[in-house]
């Protein structure tokens, strides 16, 4: 999740508050802080004061800016929620925002207010940018369901519309550019139009927010206007909007960042959004939207899943002093998130933000006291057998990846376009040496003998170990099987000497088998058989062939074995 | 000390027979020592044997080397034979020019270069060579003519060429100017396209030392005991072994090298593992390599829109693309979940479940995978799993990143499972797995999970480090797998502790194909 980059001197104080007075924090002490927002300092460069930290939680984008950490952190001080008036019911609004109809096929849901009183300051608007960006990527996912718009106040005129239009009927110039442009040619020119044009493409008519004198504010969710959309250092009244294709999301959203700038010190005025159809919130709806719900959650869920009897007035305590809005009545709590936060899926939410309000060391571990029974699975203690008697047989285990190429699984073996072939293939491939799972293990063993010929000889070695062979009766195509993989080389290796090595094996194993003659393209014509036990061919063994040698570079002969450990069993 | 005392000389019982002839070699007087060629021929041993039994002897002070001289042997490279019998690029060119000057046709060096079939470089050496010594010139326009004159280098080189076709000679008996050619055109490094090779040839010559003369004279009085190296069936059947001597060996030298069977170490330290967790009543599970997106991450509660599910996270499968279904009532149950919290008591994500992406195959990602599925297939209550799973990501390979890895993961499931059993459990992890005293547990997030929590411990070693991450399962994922219990899912991530153990420091490394890295690899656990 986001690694975000802060000055130390703005976390202060904003941890501070507007009333209060900015103190230093040591950064141990700072690092104990971050628990509370399940941060990890992850750099600080005392020169510049920056310190970089990276946030875990993907359900928290409140938390992904300096503003929120901060915010945690202080109410966790005083022990109680802070109140953003904006949120409560009232009349006042700074203008209206009117939403077309037919927007509902592309970006339906938009979200403003204004924020007057915080004079932007250098470091301020870097990290206004940062959450931005932070919002938008992670949590809008790069712009499809939320993106959200800056600008300077002062010239716009209410009431904003929210509009749809085609592609050459507006033009404005956006930022980045020196003239004027329609909104196709922002999406075949602009790099932003380039790179976020995708979520737009399939429509005929494109979004755009405009202000009562038709001047363009945005062309969401691409890019800002030069003249409007350019929030400068200095500036002390803005407009902040966000669109998406989620009403939660875009509210929330909206919610974040006006209790950012409200804890900055501006005067958020709600923008009352006009909606051509009803939507959970209704027809018209002022933003910042306080949309959360209280929750009452019996006293004994939290205290049963916590393993503590904390009782209510702890448990309130914690919750208060980690945001909440709590009342407590007897053997219930009722609960209810702060509006900057919409994370509270289920109980167990609040019961962890309950252990992460008064610290995980408040919590004494106990031994989980009920009797299991531990055991190995009857695979795994076969290929552990298998292991323990090739070791006696001298050689030496290898652990290999099991993604590796058709290269090596398949054009070295001589298998190609045989039956052999047929390997499990990665879609999305990074990088051509790995783009496939391995359906044997002898190719593994013979990159081993590829890199070892000056280790000193003989080379015995083997691999028990998981291979994906394609199969069509399986559900998801293929089946996991277990291998034993082996291989002797040096100058005088012989087919006797792996035959030898089976031949032991099985009989430990009690599993007679017999050898068939088989054609196979790896090993010496004459000197490869399938190992058939009852009645099944399980495996095979043989010369590999010179070719397949010359392939892997290999300057002495080899010997393998290959078997499925799956079908050791007794089948009785 | 006297020849009559009771006390052998050192080393008089632990001589080898190599060794016993070379010191009788040197007890008649001779003219002047002997060298490694003399004694070859006075005792009659192999070079190999000779050469061996000396060194033996110089290490225990019994003989010394009374001279050292060095000689410069001269020799024809495999580049000179092929100079003795298609002529010298100097020889060559000299003739290309004279035979231009007879035709009258111009010669460039680039003609002369493509019609021999000559490196530019000699080449240009050969033009440079005769240039200066007038037997050509060079004209306008790059043009060599021939000056009718001799060179005395390509003389040198023919007769030299000639000479040291029958046999290396001393360097030393060839005269000026034939003895400068030849060092000139002496394979140097960086440079073995020369005809001639010159090899420092260093003769020694040896003595007895006074400790080798009382051994070797004590020697040829008493004879040379009959000496068995090896006790033989034979020896042991007709108990002739009473009448033989063994000669004592040099016990002190290193033993030869052994090739042994054994565990890779890295999969010693996991078979530790196993066998911890099965000690502490956990149960094995296994899973599958490919797996849907199901069972990697719906089954999990991951939202499908979550990031970590992008592309660029997670290997999907080429061919087939999707299985054929997903069994029921899980993909129900997993759907409405998701959608709506039904019954979970929860939210849920209030989006709409793509069931054709739910079974989109992909390389397992993680091996909680194997733990959902553990849950839906009537998993024991109290019951405690775990598996050691292969898994894959999506990421540049470095010494920080393997293409796939083992991640050892399980579930806890019993009715006393809360917040504080599973702290519990993660202490007896530390102690048990990571030998560590001092733990530490930090919030943490995982989607499938809450409370979850991040458990540091005081490693021997490293100091502090992160050993693993666990949680409670979020009622999201247990209930539609059919689970009314709390259930713990925890996770180790080992791979540290185990390349400490066996002093590596790339995560390749736990991969290696190389055979002697992993022969000479060693733990400490």
């Amino acid at each position: 999740m986001p690694t975000i980059s802060l000055q130390r001197d703005d976390l202060e104080a904003l941890i501070a508050g507007p009333d209060g007075t900015p103190v230093r924090i040591p950064l141990d002490q700072l690092e104990q802080s971050l628990m509370l927002v399940k941060g990890e300092l992850k750099g600080h460069n005392a020169e510049t004061g920056e310190l970089r930290i990276e946030l875990q939680d993907s359900n928290r984008p409140d938390l992904w800016c300096c503003e929120g950490i901060a915010r945690q952190i202080r109410i966790k001080q005083r022990g109680a929620a802070i109140s953003y008036p904006f949120f409560k019911k009232q009349k006042r609004v700074a203008g209206k925002l009117v939403v077309a109809p037919g927007l509902d096929r592309i970006r339906p849901y938009v979200a403003a207010c204004t924020a007057i009183g915080y004079r932007v300051t250098a470091s301020g608007l870097t990290q206004l940018i940062q959450t931005q960006e932070k919002l938008a990527d992670i949590f809008g996912r790069k712009r499809r369901t939320v993106s959200i718009g800056l600008y300077r106040l002062a010239p716009i005129v209410f009431p904003v519309s929210y509009d749809l239009v085609r592609p050459d009927e507006v033009r404005f110039t956006p930022l980045g550019m020196e003239t004027v442009m329609t909104l196709s040619e922002i999406l075949m020119v602009h790099p932003k139009g380039v790179e976020y044009g995708g979520i737009l493409s399939g429509h005929d008519q494109l979004p755009v927010l405009r202000d009562a004198k038709g001047q363009v504010l945005s062309f969401p969710p691409i890019i800002n206007s030069r003249e409007i959309g350019e929030v400068q250092v200095g500036d002390h009244e803005l407009f902040v909007e966000v669109t998406g294709t989620d009403l939660h999301m875009v509210a929330l959203t909206l919610n974040i960042f006006a209790a950012n700038l409200a804890d900055r010190g501006a005067v958020i005025t709600p923008v009352e959004i006009q909606s051509p159809a009803k939507t959970a919130f209704g027809r018209r709806w002022n933003t910042p939207v306080d949309f959360g719900a209280p929750r009452t959650i019996p006293l004994k869920a939290i205290e049963g899943a916590l393993g503590e009897a904390l009782g209510s007035k702890e448990v309130t305590t914690a919750l208060k002093s980690y945001g909440y809005t709590v009342k407590s009545a007897g053997p219930k709590v009722a609960v209810q998130l702060p509006p900057y936060r919409n994370d509270l899926l289920h109980t167990v939410d609040v019961v962890e933000d309950v252990a992460i309000s008064q610290g995980y060391a408040r919590f004494a571990p106990v031994m989980p006291s009920q009797f299991t029974v531990g055991g190995l699975s009857r695979l795994e203690q076969m290929a552990d057998r298998v292991r323990h008697l090739m070791v006696g047989m001298e050689f030496q285990e290898i652990i290999s990846n099991i993604m590796g190429s058709h290269q090596d699984f398949c054009a070295k073996m001589r298998v190609d376009g045989t039956e052999w072939a047929k390997v499990v293939e990665v879609d999305n491939v990074m990088s051509l040496s790995y783009s496939c799972l391995r359906q044997w293990i002898t190719p593994s063993l013979l990159q081993v003998e590829t890199n070892s010929s000056r280790a000193f000889y003989p080379h015995r070695m083997f691999e028990v170990g998981e291979v994906a062979i394609p199969d069509v009766s399986a559900d998801i195509g293929s089946r996991t099987v277990t291998k034993l993989g082996a291989v002797i080389a040096h100058a005088g290796a012989h087919f006797s000497e792996i035959h030898s090595c089976l031949d032991l094996l099985l009989y430990y194993l009690d599993r007679p088998f017999t050898l068939e003659s088989v054609p196979h393209p790896s090993f010496l014509e004459g000197r490869a058989g399938a190992i058939v036990v009852g009645g099944r061919v399980i495996g095979l063994l043989g010369e590999l062939h010179p070719e397949v040698l010359e392939q892997w570079q290999i300057g002495v002969p080899a010997v393998a074995l290959e078997l499925e450990v799956d079908r050791l069993f007794d089948e009785g | 000390m006297s020849e009559e005392g009771q006390t052998a000389p050192p080393f008089m019982d632990n001589l080898h027979p190599l060794e016993s002839k070379v010191l009788l070699a040197l007890v008649p007087p001779q003219s002047a020592p002997p060298t490694l060629d003399q004694l070859a021929s006075s005792t009659g041993l192999e070079p190999s044997q000779l050469s061996m039994a000396v060194e033996w002897l110089l290490a225990k002070s019994l003989i010394a080397v009374h001279a050292e001289t060095t000689a410069y042997i001269a020799s024809l490279t495999a580049t000179g034979e092929v100079f003795f019998d298609q002529a010298a690029p100097i020889e060559r060119v000299l003739s290309a020019a004279r035979e231009a000057g007879q035709t009258g046709r111009r010669l460039t060096i680039q003609d002369i270069q493509s019609k021999e079939q000559l490196e530019p470089s000699d080449v240009s050496k050969a033009v440079g060579t005769l240039k200066k010594e007038g037997a050509i010139l060079i004209v306008q326009g790059g043009c060599i003519e021939s000056t009718g004159r001799n060179s005395a280098t390509a003389e040198a080189m023919r007769a030299l060429l000639q000479a040291l076709r029958d046999g290396q000679r001393d360097l030393e008996t060839f005269a000026e100017p034939l003895r400068s050619v030849l060092q000139q055109h002496a394979v140097k490094r960086g440079n073995a396209r020369e005809p001639f090779r010159v090899d420092e040839r260093v003769t020694r010559s040896f003595v007895l030392t006074d400790a080798g003369r009382n051994v070797a004279e004590r020697l040829s009085r008493d004879g040379v005991a009959e000496e068995v190296s090896q006790l033989t069936p034979e020896l042991l059947k007709e108990g002739a072994w009473r009448t033989k001597q063994f000669r004592k060996y040099t016990i002190s030298l290193r033993a030869p090298r052994i090739a042994a069977g054994k565990r890779h170490p890295y999969r010693e330290f996991l078979d530790l593992v196993k066998l911890k967790l099965v000690s502490m009543g956990f149960q094995e599970m296994r899973g599958t390599l490919v797996e849907t997106e199901f069972w990697n991450m719906d089954a999990l509660f991951m939202p499908q829109f979550h990031p970590a599910r992008d592309i660029h996270d997670v290997y999907f499968v080429k061919n087939p693309t999707h299985a054929r279904a997903i069994a029921e009532p899980y993909l129900t149950n997993v759907t409405q979940v998701h959608e709506k919290g039904t019954g979970a008591s929860s939210t849920g994500w209030r989006y709409q479940f793509d069931v054709e992406r739910a079974k989109r195959l992909v390389l397992r990602s993680q091996g909680t995978a194997v733990s959902a599925r553990r849950l839906a297939a009537n998993p024991s209550v109290p019951g405690k799993y775990f598996s050691i799973a292969r898994c894959f990501r999506y990421d540049q390979v470095d010494a920080t990143h393997a293409t796939d890895f083992f991640q050892v993961e399980g579930i806890v499931l019993g009715a006393d499972i809360n917040f504080r059993t599973l702290l519990g459990l993660l202490n007896l992890f530390a102690r048990e797995v990571a030998q560590a005293k001092e733990v530490k547990f930090l919030p943490a997030y995982f989607p499938f999970t809450e409370p979850s929590v991040e458990m540091h411990v005081r490693h021997p070693k490293l100091g502090w480090m992160e050993l693993g991450g666990a949680g409670l399962f979020r009622p999201e994922v247990t209930t539609p797998l059919g689970v009314s219990v709390p259930v713990i899912a925890w996770g180790l991530g080992l791979d540290r502790m185990a390349m400490v153990a066996l002093g590596i420091h790339d995560i390749r490394d736990l991969f290696s194909a190389d055979l002697e890295f992993i022969r000479t690899m060693r733990g400490s656990f």
